[in-house]
């Protein structure tokens, strides 16, 4: 081994490391080749400084492009280094970190360097090369790039566990104005073949549970098997492979995109709506979110050194959250008076304080529909709630042995006919007691402007009551 | 009266057997470790296997199937005390039948569920964060070379690893060497056991494992985003406790 791969191996995956997906789920398969399997939980192998995990070994094929997105480090116009793999090299490198238990798989993407065919023929020849030279049965996840042809992406996808379509941005508008060489058909048609093809083998999917609540719909009463039905093999939450070959199925673990936030001018409400009409319209396992990194000078975008907005992107994957698995839809979580999530709060709880008169719920009657709207209770403690009650009645002190937050919850539920959050459920009152308990008051407030009273120096018992006047 | 039994789960087992044929027991507690109580008078329980199988039996009859493996998952963690824990679990089991798991509002059952949960996660965490090393041994020369993981977790969960990633490396034989407990699983072509072992000094690297270290080192530093770094983050989905082994980490 020599020099030229650790310069390579530095470049592309470098340029690689803003594509936010890493997930190895949704595929179960023990090893049908020589080595390897995947797990329907997904493994991650390594966490780095910034808190990402590692489960792929995530590089680009090649960061040579010829395309000019503005947002992009590896746009034509950008002074960075330049390199490309070779099939055989990269193979070889995954197998190696694989057999090391450094990675679940692989993740590749690419620049464009000649013309998106070209490209997508050489990631399908590594790709193949993993899985027939090798044998290799472990994870793969693919970039499909917009604009290649369908019998590619047919290709890709029979040797890939999981295929995605980046839609960069989450409006048409920006996209044209940020990214003038990609065009929108050029992201849905793959897409939609992707779909296609996927419900056509009968393995679609779809993100979280949002497919179970269509179907359950407003009246699942307590108990009534409803939630079995949820948790039975009939409804896998992964494709089960045993003993198949990987080359009979297309993309087992489904497509996904990913969409840069702070980058274009779009509002939350309109970032929602984009990825709730992705899952409805094309069944995606997941739409991620990455907070623009401010590499590049250009008018269009945010300046230089602008920092990311973590908080947002934060925000946004709780509220995507909400509408894969706990039955929202975009219009509840932002309506057009509230354009914007609220950073300091999270979304479900900004919806609980907009519609209190749905509150408090009596969570020995309420509906796993009911009980997953209250905040500090997820999906698996409203399983364990529901299924308690077909044995005893929930008491206020099992709640918290079930898994429910209750600094945020007991503002919402009444317990066998009482209510545990003050006097009644009040949006300011509430807000106020969770501004205090999440600490986030005193990160807001300006730490300066109060001190400890000293007994002796009088300016500064004057200068509190001044502040004291001025917060009030 | 307190039993003592010799650390093994057939002996556990054969503690509760006791518990029901003989005198009620207060607690079970291992021989070696066991603090004499002044108040409470102990009695040292041998380990038959015919008793284990009559208890591993009921518990797997009349509580579940899905019951005996948790007793056995929270019988291989190292929390101080489960051993008396697992016994009231168990004769709690015995009276309610197979629905004793979903008593979350029980402290023993959630006591007992608390310890499953930090064991299970801790084997889903490990199949992510063993670190194989291709080694041959220092002493010999053009010996084969073979995988070898050292890792010290929490809890004794050696054997759990072992379809993983006898699954995973069906043709590569390998080792998983617990340092904290000396004892390794030794793994070739699906089939596995698990002995005592403390050798792994004798293992030496080869040229290859040094060169594809440095490059999963720069490859590990090379794709966190400098703009984002939150080491807090880090660290709280892979404790620095679980750093000594990881390559990229050392």
């Amino acid at each position: 081994m020599d020099g030229v791969i650790f310069e390579k191996l530095k470049i592309l995956s470098d340029s690689a490391k803003y594509d936010v997906s890493c997930a190895t789920s949704g595929v179960d398969r023990t090893n049908v080749g020589r080595i390897g399997n995947a797990c329907a939980a997904g493994i991650c192998h390594s966490w780095t400084a910034d808190g990402r995990c590692v489960s792929l070994l995530k590089v680009l094929f090649t960061n040579k492009c010829v395309y000019d997105c503005k947002y992009c480090v590896n746009r034509r116009s950008a002074d960075v280094s330049r390199a490309s793999f070779e099939p055989q090299e990269l193979a070889a490198l995954t197998m190696e970190f694989y057999r090391r238990n450094y990675i679940e798989g692989l993740f590749l993407s690419s620049a464009v360097e000649v013309s998106p065919d070209e490209t997508a023929e050489r990631i399908y020849r590594c790709l193949n090369m993993l899985r027939e030279e090798y044998q290799f049965a472990g994870y793969i996840h693919a970039k499909i790039i917009p604009g290649v042809s369908p019998e590619i992406i047919h290709r890709i996808g029979m040797v890939a566990d999981r295929l995605s379509v980046n839609i960069e941005l989450p409006s048409q508008e920006s996209l044209s104005r940020l990214a003038p060489q990609k065009k929108s058909g050029g992201i849905f048609r793959p897409m939609r073949q992707i779909e296609q093809t996927l419900a056509e083998q009968k393995t679609l999917k779809g993100a979280g549970n949002m497919g179970h609540f269509a179907h359950l719909g407003a009246n699942i009463a307590a108990g009534d098997g409803s939630l079995t039905e949820m948790t039975s093999s009939q409804n896998p939450i992964a494709v089960k492979e045993t003993g198949r070959k990987y080359a009979e199925r297309f993309a087992p673990g489904g497509q996904s995109t990913q969409m840069i936030i702070g980058a274009s001018p779009e509002n939350d409400r309109q970032i929602i709506k984009t990825s709730e009409s992705l899952y409805t319209t094309f069944k995606l396992k997941r739409v991620y979110f990455s907070a623009y990194i401010a590499i590049s000078e250009a008018p269009e975008l945010p300046a230089r050194f602008t920092p990311p907005q973590l908080k947002r992107e934060h925000r946004l994957y709780q509220a995507d959250w909400l509408l894969r698995f706990y039955g929202f839809r975009a219009d509840e979580i932002l309506d057009e008076r509230h354009p914007f999530l609220d950073t300091d709060l999270d979304p479900k709880i900004g919806w609980a304080l907009r519609n209190i008169e749905l509150f408090p719920i009596e969570v020995n009657k309420a509906s796993l529909e009911e009980l997953l709207r209250i905040p500090g209770v997820g999906t698996v403690s409203a399983m364990r709630i529901i299924r308690q009650r077909r044995i005893s009645a929930v008491k206020y002190d099992d709640l918290k042995k079930m898994g429910v937050v209750l600094k945020r919850a007991r503002f919402f539920f009444t317990c066998m006919g009482r209510y545990y959050g003050g006097k009644e459920p009040d949006p300011v009152y509430i807000k106020g007691i969770m501004l205090d308990a999440e600490g986030i008051r005193d990160n807001l407030t300006d730490k300066k402007s109060w001190q400890q009273i000293s007994i002796f120096d009088n300016h500064l018992v004057e200068n509190k009551a001044a502040n004291n006047e001025l917060s009030i | 009266m307190n039993y003592l039994y010799d650390n093994t789960f057939e002996g556990f087992l054969c503690c509760i057997y006791a518990h029901y044929y003989d005198e009620k027991a207060d607690g079970v507690f291992p021989v070696s470790t066991y603090q004499e109580d002044m108040l409470i008078s102990r009695c040292i329980i041998d380990t038959d296997e015919k008793k284990a199988g009559i208890v591993y039996e009921a518990i797997e009859n009349k509580i579940s199937k899905y019951d005996i493996k948790r007793v056995y998952t929270v019988f291989c963690s190292s929390i101080p005390g489960k051993e008396t824990m697992l016994l009231r679990y168990i004769s709690l089991g015995f009276h309610e039948g197979s629905k004793v798991g979903l008593l979350y509002g029980n402290p023993v059952v959630f006591n007992v569920l608390q310890i499953e949960k930090k064991v299970v996660s801790e084997i889903h965490r490990m199949c992510g964060l063993i670190r194989f090393s291709e080694m041959t041994r220092a002493d010999a020369q053009n010996s084969r070379s073979i995988l070898y993981a050292p890792m010290e977790p929490d809890h004794d969960i050696t054997e759990f690893l072992a379809p993983h990633f006898c699954d995973r490396y069906k043709e590569d034989p390998f080792i998983i060497h617990d340092k904290r407990r000396n004892k390794a699983l030794f793994a070739a072509a699906g089939e596995w056991y698990i002995t005592d072992f403390s050798a792994g000094d004798v293992l030496m690297e080869t040229d290859p494992e040094t060169q594809y270290r440095k490059l999963w080192k720069e490859y590990f530093e090379t794709v966190a985003i400098k703009e984002r770094t939150n080491p807090k983050c880090q660290r709280r989905f892979m404790p620095a406790r679980y750093w000594r082994n990881l390559t990229e980490c050392c």
